[in-house]
């Protein structure tokens, strides 16, 4: 069928309509999560929205600035170059002097962006008024480690097992007395002692006695090899801290980037603890006044020479590095770099530290069930830091090659396709796996 | 020319020893029987049963300790250096210069330790050429003797007290001598000047600065200021150079800017090149730059002079003194005739050079180069090379005074050790103590420093900001890499001007040196941007273009022959003695005689046996000790059988003897004990290393390092530690292949480079010659075409043996150091050994023998009095079908699909089944913890906790009773993949570089991935002189190495290679 040119206007109208229309519904629910997701990137490092940090409190800021009486727009020139907001608009120079702190520039970050993100502070509650859900960091809160639990569950068994083995002597001892004594035959209290008597029993029920002493040892050689197996196993350590940092109020409630903190991990081999400084960002203006955990934060002050006393706080030029504990322990003869695995690999964080965002208390090795209850994780069945969960999951994660992102692993699967045989056997699972390029030999991590 | 190749007068002798201990990879271990006869045994109190409980105990204490995790700390930055990244390398440009050798360089800092020292390719004209003392250096900064505080009077004391003594006492003095080594560097000639103006004013002579250098090149610059009116030093250019005539000159070793003549001799002695140099030797002890020759002389000292007459004659000049060689050498005729003829050809494009410090024999030099043009050409008369400035005579004068009493009121010294490299040390010593004041700015209270009544620590080299003008072309800066290890040492720069009331003290941080030194770059380049400087580490000065003639002067007088000659020569680790105390540098086998710890007198072999010496030593047979006397000084040294020795010659290495009182010169500079500790003397002392050999240097009109000697008789025998008669190579002569330009040239690759065959039976029951790549006995690894496969080239043409590589290798992968008496049982750890051949008459070439009948190890001996020598780098070969594999009974080694041999040294069980089987023998066992045991303290730099500093952290230290071999740096391989990775690109060819071709001065090492079709090391593998060394064993190494070429003429490998070709074509026709 032939189909005119004005219908087929109506019909590509229609077709425009209807996207639109799609296109915008969807456009409102992006832009309250997008405000959202650009807060926490671009923002929430320096800005809060209900309290002044490094930059001040945003919530409801363009009211503020339309009262204050700023030139219409110049907040959207401020966000994109405050330099620019402040040769244009007066108020803009006096919002300046807020602060020393400059704020970065973000040329990218378009006008619709800005009124998202703005859109989305607005529409937060005020969390002075509203009961915390994540809970706020208690370390006077005395909670029963879980490996302790265990731990004493245990030694409740050891002690009615020796009570048991007590009763069964006890009874059984009664009972030889009785028989003794009720025994008409002198010869027999005479000739059979206590071990003799066990020999004959023994005896008696041989078949099992003999296999009640090898499921014994078994069980026992069992039991050896799999606590030998558990040597250095650091699934749970959780050593003391010298600040009881809490993980749930930093990377959950206040929604701050692990890579903000721990800013090697895309650079380097190690994710690196943070440098006081970094904390400094934030604590110059977070000093926990009024709150529990206000002298872990004075800790802070106190390694990065941070003077309260006159007033608005200055560097003494006094400092005390602070020595953690390191959590993730890995021996000296392994090498693990982390941009490795979360820049190349494209790994989470999540996958082998477990969801930070919750974690109240200072940081702990995860055990693999925590970490396979995470979704998108790699399901694992070998304890945390063992070489087998490293290479359990080396076996199970694909790497993604020769789909033109990243020109090296293009490289490789070119190579790799002038072997058919080996390129059929890789792909029989349909994806090439860490192992297959080589992530199961020796000199990778050993070196 | 015939020759053979063999390691040593052991193997070329097959001495009963050699014969037993060749099939052992590690020689000496005593039998069960022996252990349990052993007398000791008995006596000690442990009984067995005893010893089972012991055992059991510490098992079960041992895994009860494992069960405890241990807490581990970790202390991260208060404000994190913006350019530092915890884990992640920073490299910083810099120069190195310490009065001897002087080189653009590149420092690998790991959280701000400096721990890799490599040459900058990119910027400065040494182009980054380095040598093992300069990659060395960097264990330097670790010393645990090294001064931290200053001392007046041999107490410590503080700044503010020594500057206000010092100050004053140079107001007051009535004289001041400033006695440094050569100063290139601008900013402190300016402060110098500045100081000279303050005390002289215009025309006083109260201050005077003196230039001495532990090794002089006063004669050059006395012969050019002679010829030319200069006193300067011109700028070489090997790489111009067709023919090359060194008398003396160990070049590619210790003379003068060797860092750049390497690279630029290198570049000549590519076969494939439009022409390759022709580069004749005449010297008298065998030399790095003497085992490279293509033809060499064997001259007594006082021949050289002869050997340049000779020459000059040959061209038709006139010497004007004798040019009869009748009574030298035949080979040195023969050499010279050889030189001649190649000098007529290439004319203008020739270069001359000599060692020696006597301006008559310099002033001969100048005049051949002048004969043949060659200034302008290859000698650069605009653009002199300022090291080496030290004045003889002014010196001698200086000293004489001291000696004498008459010395200045105060004397300042900086960067020098007159009490130790001057020929009447001892006298000098005994007048420096009657100078009023002596102020010593020196790194250790040395034999010099430790005599005077003021020592001020100066800053490491990597810790100090400084510039140089080694070359008039050419400004340099170095920078701090490491903030002072010192708790409080200053820069000796800023010492200098506190002194001279033009600055005040700053205190460990102080920015008085940098700020003085960037106002001297200001006031030279007032345009230019000091920072890029010193991101390049380099800026390039416009030059003057010279007006210089040359003109004839009289020649003045010679060294004076006599029976017997000693000469003086630098070696390649030890130098002039300024790096004694680096364990690294004593542990690096001497690249001719390969010996470590110690110093020795050099004697052909031929001339030991007539005089009763032993020739032949092992492990537990040393060498006989004689005395040599000089001048009425005498020294006690073992005698080293070295064929190339010029007969009724002697070598003795300076640089030996340091801290005969004991002075604190750094722990690895003294001799120690079988089980740990120090040797002490008499005295209390600890016990130098070797002898001084300073005290017996000619003084005349400048120091000759020659003098007349005797040689006393054999007396008993003195232990040495040498690698090699160690790690033999069967007599299998299927490693090293040479051959000449000509034929390479000329001749198919069957002539030089046959391919190795096996018989086989084909189709038809014949007996045909087939590849030896089609046996096999394993299946092939999935290597060549999937990801990658790294591979290593060594040109062995280009390869020089001067051992930068190996310290390269040390350093990049903590290789532990063993001490002389674990070297002297065959058990160093390197992971990259450089084997020398010698060849001898028998042999036309390795592998062609010259008659397979008739040939004899004995007749061989007497033709070994002047041998061709090649160097031949070896570390593991990362085979295919890697036989260490297979043998290792926990998979503790294992193939990875890179193509790599890996060693996982958690896994290995110690049972050396895998060293047993390696074919060429490159696998270490670790016999005990080095990092820990007694026995290593005073050597192993792991063991303290300053010396660990030096440790690369990306490489584990390996533990007691694990077998260790070289990875390929697979750290590095690891890392460039990664960056590859993260910036979502290919690998480029040349990025990845492994330590040791990355130090290679001569670029000999080439490596990369080979299923990069593209790369160098394909096309390198791929070329005509590419083989691989043991290749009929079949296992299918990933190492090649490229023919050795010589350009010279030998009828005899001609005829043989060429007959070979012959045979080949009608094979394949």
């Amino acid at each position: 069928m032939e189909i005119s040119r004005i219908q087929l206007l109506k019909r590509l109208k229609s077709l425009a309509f209807v996207t639109l229309t799609f296109g915008f519904v969807g456009l409102t629910n992006f832009t309250k999560a997008q405000g959202e997701a650009l807060f926490k990137s671009k923002c929430a490092t320096c800005h809060q929205t209900h309290k002044n940090s490094t930059g001040p409190k945003l919530f409801q800021v363009r009211d503020k600035w339309a009262a204050g009486g700023a030139k219409e727009g110049s907040i959207f020139m401020w966000v994109n170059n405050w330099q620019n907001a402040v040769a244009a608009d007066p108020y803009a120079a006096e919002v300046s002097k807020w602060s020393p702190t400059a704020m970065a520039a973000f040329p990218d970050l378009k006008k619709e962006d800005i009124t998202a993100i703005f859109d989305w502070i607005d529409a937060q509650p005020d969390p002075a008024t509203v009961t915390n859900t994540g809970g706020p960091m208690d370390p006077s809160k005395t909670e029963m480690d879980p490996a302790e639990e265990e731990g004493s569950v245990g030694w409740i068994w050891i002690v009615m097992g020796v009570i048991f083995i007590v009763v069964i002597l006890a009874v059984g001892g009664v009972r030889r007395q009785l028989k003794i004594a009720t025994s008409d035959n002198p010869e027999t209290q005479e000739k059979l002692t206590y071990a003799e008597e066990l020999r004959s029993i023994a005896w008696k029920y041989r078949l099992w006695v003999g296999l009640g002493s090898l499921v014994t040892v078994i069980a026992i050689v069992v039991t050896l090899f799999q606590s030998l197996y558990r040597i250095n196993v650091m699934e749970e350590y959780q050593p003391s801290q010298p600040i009881a940092f809490p993980h749930d109020r930093h990377a959950g409630v206040n929604g701050i980037d692990c890579k903000y903190c721990h800013n090697s991990v895309t650079k380097s081999k190690s994710a690196g603890i943070p440098s006081v400084n970094v904390c400094m960002n934030c604590h110059k203006q977070i000093d926990g006044t009024g709150k529990p955990f206000a002298g872990e934060i004075k800790k802070i002050y106190a390694a990065a020479g941070w003077d309260l006393s006159s007033g608005a706080g200055k560097y003494t030029g006094h400092t005390k590095p602070i020595v953690w504990n390191k959590v993730h322990v890995l021996p000296d003869h392994v090498y693990f770099n982390h941009s490795q695995h979360v820049v190349v690999g494209g790994v989470d964080c999540k996958q082998c530290h477990g969801d930070m965002k919750t974690m109240n208390e200072t940081a702990k090795v995860q055990p693999v069930s925590e970490l396979n209850k995470i979704e998108g994780n790699v399901q694992l069945t070998k304890p945390t830091l063992t070489m087998g969960w490293c290479i359990e999951c080396h076996g199970k994660k694909d790497v993604t090659i020769g789909n033109g992102k990243n020109a090296y692993y293009d490289e490789i699967h070119r190579r790799l396709k002038k072997d058919p045989a080996l390129y059929k056997k890789y792909y029989k699972d349909g994806k090439v796996s860490v192992s297959e390029l080589g992530g199961w030999e020796c000199a990778k991590c050993h070196y | 020319m015939t020759r053979k190749y063999w390691k040593g007068l052991e193997e070329l002798k097959e001495t009963p020893e050699f014969i037993k201990h060749k099939e052992q990879e590690f020689p000496n271990q005593q039998t069960i029987e022996e252990f349990l006869s052993d007398d000791k045994l008995s006596e000690t109190s442990t009984a067995r049963r005893d010893f089972l409980k012991f055992l059991g105990f510490s098992v079960a204490a041992a895994t009860l300790a494992a069960c405890e995790a241990p807490v581990t700390k970790v202390v991260p930055y208060v404000n994190k250096p913006e350019d530092v990244t915890p884990g992640m390398p920073t490299w910083y440009t810099s120069t190195y210069y310490d009065g001897n050798s002087y080189a653009s360089i590149l420092v690998k800092t790991r959280e701000a330790r400096p721990i890799f020292i490599k040459g900058n390719k990119d910027f400065g004209f040494t182009k980054g050429g380095v040598n093992p003392q300069i990659v060395a250096s960097v264990l330097g900064l670790y010393d645990g003797e090294r001064l931290t505080k200053p001392t007046a009077g041999g107490t410590v004391a503080s700044w503010s007290s020594i500057d206000k003594a010092v100050s004053s006492a140079l107001k007051s003095a009535k004289s001041v001598t400033l006695l440094t080594n050569t100063v290139i560097s601008p900013s402190m000639k300016r402060a110098i000047a500045e100081m000279s103006v303050a005390m002289n004013g215009e025309a006083g002579s109260k201050f005077q600065h003196i230039q001495y250098d532990a090794v002089s090149y006063a004669g050059m610059r006395e012969a050019n200021m002679s010829n030319f009116g200069a006193r300067i030093i011109p700028s070489y250019d090997f790489s111009k150079a067709k023919t090359i005539v060194s008398v003396d000159a160990d070049f590619l070793n210790s003379w003068l800017l060797s860092t750049e003549f390497t690279g630029q001799y290198a570049a000549t002695r590519n076969p494939d090149a439009a022409w390759m140099s022709k580069h004749i030797q005449f010297e008298t002890v065998m030399s790095i730059t003497g085992s490279n020759a293509d033809y060499r002389g064997m001259i007594k000292p006082s021949e050289q002079a002869t050997v340049l007459a000779y020459i000059i004659k040959g061209l038709g000049g006139n010497p004007g003194v004798s040019a009869d060689l009748s009574k030298a050498d035949p080979s040195t005729k023969a050499a010279a005739d050889v030189a001649i003829k190649a000098l007529k050809k290439s004319k203008k494009e020739s270069l001359v050079v000599s060692g020696s410090n006597n301006i008559g024999v310099q002033q001969l030099t100048n005049k051949l180069n002048n004969l043949l043009q060659a200034y302008g050409t290859t000698i650069d008369l605009s653009n002199p090379i300022n090291l080496f400035q030290s004045e003889d005579a002014q010196v001698a004068k200086f000293v004489k005074d001291v000696v004498a009493g008459n010395g200045p009121d105060v004397l300042l010294m900086m960067d020098v050790n007159p009490v130790y490299t001057l020929p009447n040390g001892d006298a000098f010593a005994k007048g420096l103590k009657k100078i009023k004041t002596s102020v010593a700015i020196s790194a250790y209270a040395d034999e010099t420093a430790a005599l005077c009544s003021y020592v001020c620590p100066g800053f490491h080299a990597l810790e100090s900001w400084s510039d140089f003008e080694a070359k008039a072309s050419e400004y340099a800066v170095s920078q701090p890499t490491i903030r002072p290890l010192g708790e409080d040492t200053a820069s000796a720069l800023e010492s200098l001007l506190v002194w001279n009331g033009s600055a005040v003290r700053g205190g460990k941080d102080s920015s008085v040196a940098y700020d003085y030194i960037k106002a001297t770059f200001a006031a030279k380049f007032p345009t230019a941007d000091f920072a890029m400087t010193v991101h390049n580490s380099v800026m390039p000065q416009a030059i003057v273009p010279s007006t210089l003639v040359y003109a004839d002067a009289k020649i003045a007088a010679l060294p004076k022959a006599a029976d017997v000659e000693v000469s003086f020569y630098q070696k390649a680790g030890i130098g002039t003695g300024a790096h004694a105390n680096n364990p690294w540098l004593q542990e690096l086998p001497d690249p001719i005689t390969k010996v470590t710890w110690d110093n020795y007198v050099t004697m052909n072999p031929v001339e030991m046996k007539a005089k009763g010496f032993v020739t032949t030593y092992d492990q537990e047979h040393g060498l006989n000790l004689t005395t040599v006397k000089v001048n009425g000084k005498s020294v006690t040294l073992p005698v080293y059988p070295l064929p190339g020795q010029a007969l009724n010659t002697i070598g003795i290495a300076l640089g030996y003897g340091r801290g005969a009182n004991g002075e604190k010169i750094g722990k690895a500079a003294f001799q120690t004990k079988e089980y740990g500790g120090h040797e002490l003397n008499d005295a209390g002392n600890r016990k130098p290393i070797g002898a001084n050999v300073y005290a017996m240097v000619t003084t005349g009109a400048t120091f000759e390092y020659s003098a007349a000697a005797t040689v006393g008789a054999a007396e008993g025998l003195y232990p040495i530690a040498a690698t090699q008669i160690h790690h033999t190579v069967m007599g299998r002569h299927s490693i090293v292949r040479e051959t000449t330009l000509g034929i390479y040239q000329n001749n198919d690759k069957e002539a030089y480079n046959p391919a190795h065959t096996l018989q086989k039976l084909d189709a038809h029951g014949n007996h045909v010659e087939a590849p030896v790549s089609e046996f096999d006995l394993w299946d092939a690894h999935p290597v060549e075409k999937i990801g990658h496969r790294w591979g290593i080239s060594i040109d062995l043409s280009s390869c020089i043996g001067c051992g930068t590589c190996l310290i390269a290798c040390q350093s990049e992968n903590n290789v532990p150091v063993v001490g002389k008496d674990e070297v002297r049982r065959g058990r160093e750890m390197h992971w990259l050994r450089i084997d020398r051949y010698f060849a001898s008459d028998e042999e036309a070439a390795v592998g062609t023998r010259k008659d397979k009948e008739t040939f004899s190890y004995d007749k061989a001996e007497l033709a070994a009095e002047n041998p061709k020598v090649v160097h031949m780098p070896l570390m593991c070969h990362h085979c295919n079908h890697a036989p260490c594999e297979t043998v290792c009974p926990v998979a503790a080694t294992t193939h990875s699909n890179e193509g790599l041999n890996q060693m996982a040294y958690n896994r290995c069980i110690g049972t050396r089944y895998c060293a047993n089987n390696c074919p060429y023998k490159v696998r270490r066992f670790n016999w005990f913890n080095y990092p820990a045991y007694k026995k290593f303290t005073e050597v192993n730099p792991a063991q303290d906790d300053l010396g660990r500093m030096v440790l690369n952290p990306d490489v584990t230290v390996r533990t007691r009773g694990v077998m260790e071999k070289c990875s390929l740096c697979v750290q590095r391989i690891q890392a460039t993949k990664l960056t590859a990775k993260k910036e979502a690109r290919e690998i480029i060819d040349g990025e990845f570089a492994t330590a040791c071709s990355d130090a290679c001065p001569t670029h000999a090492i080439t490596v990369g991935d080979w299923n990069d079709l593209k790369s160098m090391i394909r096309s390198k593998s791929e070329n005509n002189r590419a083989y691989q060394a043991l290749e009929e064993v079949g296992v299918k190494p990933n190492v090649w190495y490229q023919v050795k070429v010589r350009n010279e003429e030998n009828s005899l490998l001609t005829a043989i290679q060429s007959e070979a070709d012959h045979a080949s074509n009608k094979q394949h026709h």
